[in-house]
């Protein structure tokens, strides 16, 4: 592999003013979003932005497992498959999985065992497929909050949600939520996921040289990020049906005038209707749909916009329509 | 959450065929109207270009990144340009984790072939010393949700995310070493193929073929159609078999469809300034 450009390897990791190189204090996260239900084919999924990570989680299940013999008869199992894209890193990726991905795979399935209910699954599966898009740096810990929002878009009944963050050192300093630079080149990374009911820890590395006062400090930072992520992980699975609701509302809301333009129209003619039917058909009877669009226009102005560009269907269903509708 | 199982119902298939022979289609559009399509460009910082391209629902991303090698001994002052795709198990049910299969890899080679046989890119501006240093660019697509036709989402996420391409750019300095000469350019692209694709069940043609009824389709057969109106490639799938008439018709449609749908999307504007 040979490329051009290489990455700083240079250690600093703080501004002169003693802020963090993308203006961060010590203990702050990196800029978050999410978003659920991003993967239409998908059970469940979503779509994670923390810092300069971009993160897709789908989930697919509970389902028959493939192969049979890995089948429990007591409960499910739950498969995670963690994936990097080739273009998510500075240097291209080979797109066959690794063993750093099959080991960061094991530990996010591991981290979230503990929150569902597998023993409510025997002899199936539920598979969690996560794409790392772009990657920034902490991107175990992007994964699993992911993975959580998407099991519970998918509806999977779960314990918990679960939020993952890490802490770290770098020149010296704890710091919450390590960037790429400063987990490539700071003396300690401790990668946690919270689970956020009994705020304990589900997913645990540690690399690097840290004192025992500093891990406590760095576990405080971790707790405190953690509740800010979960507040959008909340935030993303409400607007979901939130939109959905606000969807509803309009629907509901053109049914009723429909239902109302229909009965006016039934109370203004009711024996012209059948007689459009064939009349519509033949040669001589052309112009009378115009005639009927200017009538409807003058005797209904509030009827809704769609209805008067097709006059013709709408006649022919007129009759048998209002039961349906209401 | 649509529910997809490997087998289509006959029942389902009779429905879709019913509709195709009166000229209709289950999702309401016309035998040849193309779905909505949107591009987005440089969303992956770490990629030196990228485009996410949904058809409808039907959705890839595609990354370019680059390596510098030896060239070819057949082609020493020519770069090498790869497409790889790559059917994550995030985007379907019917997706299983492991290697490309041959679906991926017949994809990726219709969408590389596309690309070739247009010569929409310049490989000697991808060599940098004759014999010895060359660029070579990976392609990769990722299908990301699948309702059908992913091979012409791919192809437009290809050359879009080609065009999204800001290139470090290298020189040989006085001992003969490779380095970076400090700037960024953009590649030269002189053509944009885009790729149609039909499906065909009995006699009946249709462009751009979603989930459905690719599921129940006899066959259907992909046009790379570049600028100058031409046909630059064709890939036929499955077993139906189609008459001449039936392709030279169709081959004109992919041109038109094509040449509608380059002018709608202009990918042009994706090409980063040279920095």
């Amino acid at each position: 592999m040979t490329i051009l450009v290489q990455e700083p390897h240079d250690e600093v990791c703080f501004r002169e003013d003693g802020k963090r190189l993308d203006g961060r204090a010590v203990d702050e996260i990196r800029s978050f979003s999410c978003e659920v239900g991003v993967i239409k084919n998908a059970q469940g999924s979503a779509l994670v932005r923390h810092g300069g990570n971009q993160i897709y989680a789908a989930i697919y299940g509970p389902r028959e497992v493939h192969p049979r013999h890995l089948a429990k008869p007591d409960r499910g199992i739950l498969r995670v498959y963690y994936r990097m894209a080739t273009f998510s890193v500075h240097e291209r990726k080979s797109p066959a999985p690794n063993r750093r991905e099959n080991e960061i795979s094991k530990v996010i399935r591991e981290s979230l065992e503990p929150v569902l209910f597998l023993e409510a699954y025997p002899d199936s599966q539920i598979e969690i497929y996560i794409e790392v898009i772009a990657a920034d740096g902490g991107t175990r810990c992007a994964s699993t909050t992911a993975a959580s929002l998407a099991l519970a878009d998918a509806g999977i009944p779960m314990k918990s949600m679960v939020v993952g963050v890490a802490a770290g050192k770098a020149q010296g300093k704890v710091l919450l939520d390590l960037g790429d630079k400063e987990d490539k080149v700071g003396q300690a990374d401790i990668p946690c996921v919270v689970v956020m009911k009994d705020k304990s820890i589900s997913l645990l590395q540690f690399d690097g040289e840290m004192s025992l006062d500093e891990m406590k400090l760095g576990f405080e930072y971790v707790l405190k990020g953690a509740e800010d992520i979960y507040q959008s992980q909340l935030e993303a699975l409400k607007s979901k049906y939130q939109k959905i609701s606000e969807e509803a509302l309009k629907e509901d809301a053109k049914i009723d005038k429909s239902a109302i333009a229909t009965e006016e129209k039934i109370e203004d003619g009711p024996a012209e209707g059948p007689e459009d039917l064939p009349q519509n058909k033949s040669e001589d009877a052309v112009d009378l749909p115009v005639a009927e669009k200017v009538e409807e226009k003058a005797a209904e102005p509030k009827a809704p916009k769609a209805e008067n560009p097709a006059p013709e269907p709408e006649g022919k269903t007129t009759p048998s329509n209002p039961p349906g509708d209401a | 959450m649509i529910d997809i199982s490997k087998v289509v119902s006959s029942l389902e298939k009779n429905y879709i065929r019913k509709l195709l022979k009166q000229g209709k289609r289950i999702d309401g559009r016309g035998l040849f109207e193309y779905r909505e399509v949107t591009v987005t460009a440089g969303f992956v910082p770490k990629a030196e270009g990228s485009a996410d391209v949904h058809i409808g629902d039907s959705r890839v991303m595609c990354g370019v990144k680059y390596d510098i090698g030896r060239p070819y001994s057949d082609n020493p002052d020519k770069g090498v340009c790869t497409v790889m795709s790559e059917f994550v198990p995030i985007a379907s049910p019917m997706f299983e984790p492991g290697r490309p299969g041959e679906d991926a890899i017949q994809l990726a080679r219709v969408v590389d072939r596309g690309i070739r046989h247009t010569n929409c890119l310049d490989y000697n501006e991808l060599c940098v010393k004759v014999g010895e240093f060359v660029y070579i660019l990976f392609i990769d697509c990722y299908m990301m949700d699948h309702f059908g036709n992913l091979t012409d989402t791919a192809a437009i996420a290809a050359i879009a995310a080609l065009l999204n391409v800001n290139l470090p750019r290298a020189k040989i300095d006085a001992d003969g070493k490779l380095e970076w000469d400090g700037t960024y350019r953009p590649l030269n692209i002189s053509e944009i193929p885009i790729s149609i694709t039909f499906g065909k069940i009995d006699d009946v043609i249709f462009v751009d073929p979603i989930l459905a009824e690719e599921m129940v389709l006899d066959g259907s057969i992909a046009f790379a159609v570049d600028e100058k109106k031409q046909v630059t490639s064709i890939q036929k799938y499955k077993s139906a078999t189609w008459s001449v008439e039936e392709i030279m018709e169709t081959s004109a449609k992919a041109v038109e469809i094509a040449d509608e749908l380059r002018k709608k999307l202009n990918l042009r504007q994706y090409t980063p300034k040279a920095c």
